[in-house]
């Protein structure tokens, strides 16, 4: 049975705090609820995004989802290594 | 006053030809930092190798995609191009502007932005290249209140579906492109603005098959207007082309002398499936042996003219080399109704039946025409529910084998796969 969507937001989180590498895959989090239809879990991680608790990452030909905490952005990246 | 040298770019502004490095100096009367992007590029000539990361999480409150993070790896010698994002602008249906509109973008990228634009990208959008995180929500407020466009689609999203001229402007065109074009971008803003697939996904509509925005190279979804019934044929205007009182081609090759026209070798003898010939001065076609070349139609436009039974041909799968190079679409649907009474109701279950399919079975960065070849033609026609026809096969089968599944078989089988393992395991 299907995960209703408060336990699937949960599970994908977990996925995105435990995972070896920061950036996932939409279809990285079809395994948090394989009876989830797919469409179901890119909305659900796209609710994540608008709630702050997931973001994007764009290749620009790819995009992925990443944990805020788990992710810096090019211009703090720079700034730390400029302090260093 | 230059403040690189650039001896290798200033070779580009040699020869007749506009060249990008004499608008990129202009553009830095304004703009200083495009003396950076000068001294970049002379860098990447002389190193061979691009000096652009791209990628990152840039973009706008609650979009997805339409916005391409871009720095420089050498940003202390270049600190004006140190972070130099792209944005990617929906075009308007069929590339009509005002310009008045294309004023208002610039003076819009002139304020925001380095002022260079790429009019327009592969997939069709505006291109504005460059500018900083700071600068993108404010210019995505003005884009979107003041000039009433949207950004375009980048990475796993919808791409910015794009059209020809259609109906506006072409008496070939089988449906209306830009009507299509137009309710597909609204239909589908969800995955336009937000990841929703493996990978990329791109529409594209072409009116005749002519194709003109070469929807069956560029597109994963390409609709490309087709007619069911004969080519119209003007008897009259044949024979006056035969007599030499219509330019052929629409007057477009009048720039030299090409002899007198001759309808048995400029098209008779061109046609691929050799479905034409003359019976006297009357011009034959047998039109189920017709591929849709449109060449006599090009070259006979007041002579032919395409079927009236009109709608269009689905084909899946172009892309441009990333994992196994190019390949063009394959033709699935040979022929659908475009109907906007029915809001392209034959369309929309097309293209949602793909993606289905496509969100489960692809691969993370697999285009849709990757994942038919992983998988073959014959089962994504199967899951597609669409009949085998000599259209579909590209040449002779070379597998002996024949696969029958066990309700094509009377009476059915049943196999157990492992069970046959472990009776055959070596």
């Amino acid at each position: 049975m299907a995960l209703s969507t408060e336990e699937l937001k949960a599970a994908m989180i977990a996925k995105a705090t435990k995972a070896p590498k920061p950036q996932l895959y939409i279809k990285d989090f079809y395994e948090c609820d394989p009876d989830a239809k797919p469409r179901n879990v890119k909305n659900v991680a796209n609710d994540l995004v608008k709630e702050g608790k997931l973001m994007f990452w764009s290749s620009g030909s790819t995009t992925m989802y990443a944990l805020p905490s788990r992710i810096k952005n090019e211009e703090t990246r720079d700034k730390a290594e400029e302090d260093k | 006053m230059p403040k690189h040298d650039t001896p290798l770019l200033d070779e580009l502004e040699k020869g007749p030809w506009p060249s990008f490095v004499t608008d990129l100096k202009r553009q830095a009367a304004t703009k200083p930092e495009c003396w950076d992007i000068l001294g970049q590029v002379e860098l990447s000539y002389k190193d061979r190798i691009t000096h652009w990361k791209h990628g990152g999480i840039v973009g706008v409150f609650g979009y997805g995609g339409g916005i391409v993070g871009r720095y420089s790896d050498v940003p202390k010698q270049f600190p004006g191009v140190a972070h130099f994002h792209t944005v990617r602008v929906n075009q308007p249906s069929g590339l009509y502007y005002s310009t008045e509109n294309l004023r208002a973008i610039c003076n819009l990228w002139q304020k925001y932005g380095s002022g260079m634009t790429n009019m327009h990208g592969s997939t069709g959008d505006m291109v504005l290249l460059g500018t900083t995180t700071p600068n993108l929500e404010p210019l995505f407020y003005d884009l979107t209140h003041e000039l009433k466009q949207d950004l375009g689609g980048s990475g796993s999203n919808l791409r910015t579906p794009s059209c020809c001229l259609g109906k506006s402007r072409c008496e070939w065109s089988c449906f209306d492109t830009q009507a299509l074009c137009h309710f597909l971008t609204n239909k589908y803003q969800d995955e336009l603005h937000r990841p929703a697939f493996p990978y990329k996904f791109k529409f594209k509509m072409s009116g005749c098959p002519n194709d003109c925005v070469a929807a069956l190279a560029r597109s994963d979804f390409a609709v490309i207007g087709n007619w069911k019934d004969d080519i119209r044929i003007d008897q009259a205007a044949v024979k006056g082309y035969i007599k030499g009182e219509f330019p052929s081609n629409g007057g477009a090759h009048a720039g030299r002398d090409w002899g007198k026209f001759d309808i048995q070798k400029e098209v008779i003898d061109l046609c691929p499936t050799g479905c034409m010939w003359m019976e006297g001065d009357t011009l034959k076609i047998d039109n189920k042996e017709c591929t849709r070349c449109m060449h006599c139609i090009n070259v006979m436009p007041r002579a032919l003219r395409p079927g009236k039974e009109q709608g269009a041909t689905i084909c899946v799968g172009a892309k441009a080399p990333i994992l196994d190079g190019a390949q063009f679409a394959t033709m699935i649907f040979p022929f659908v109704n475009v109907d906007a009474e029915s809001e392209y109701e034959e369309v929309v279950e097309k293209i949602e039946k793909i993606w289905d399919w496509w969100m489960e079975v692809g691969k993370n960065r697999e285009r849709v025409g990757e994942t038919i070849q992983r998988v073959g033609l014959p089962t994504f026609l199967k899951v597609m529910e669409v009949e085998p026809i000599p259209q579909h096969v590209r040449e002779p089968r070379s597998n002996p084998y024949v696969f029958w599944q066990s309700e094509e078989v009377e009476g059915g089988f049943e196999r157990d796969i492992r069970e046959f393992r472990k009776r055959h395991a070596q």
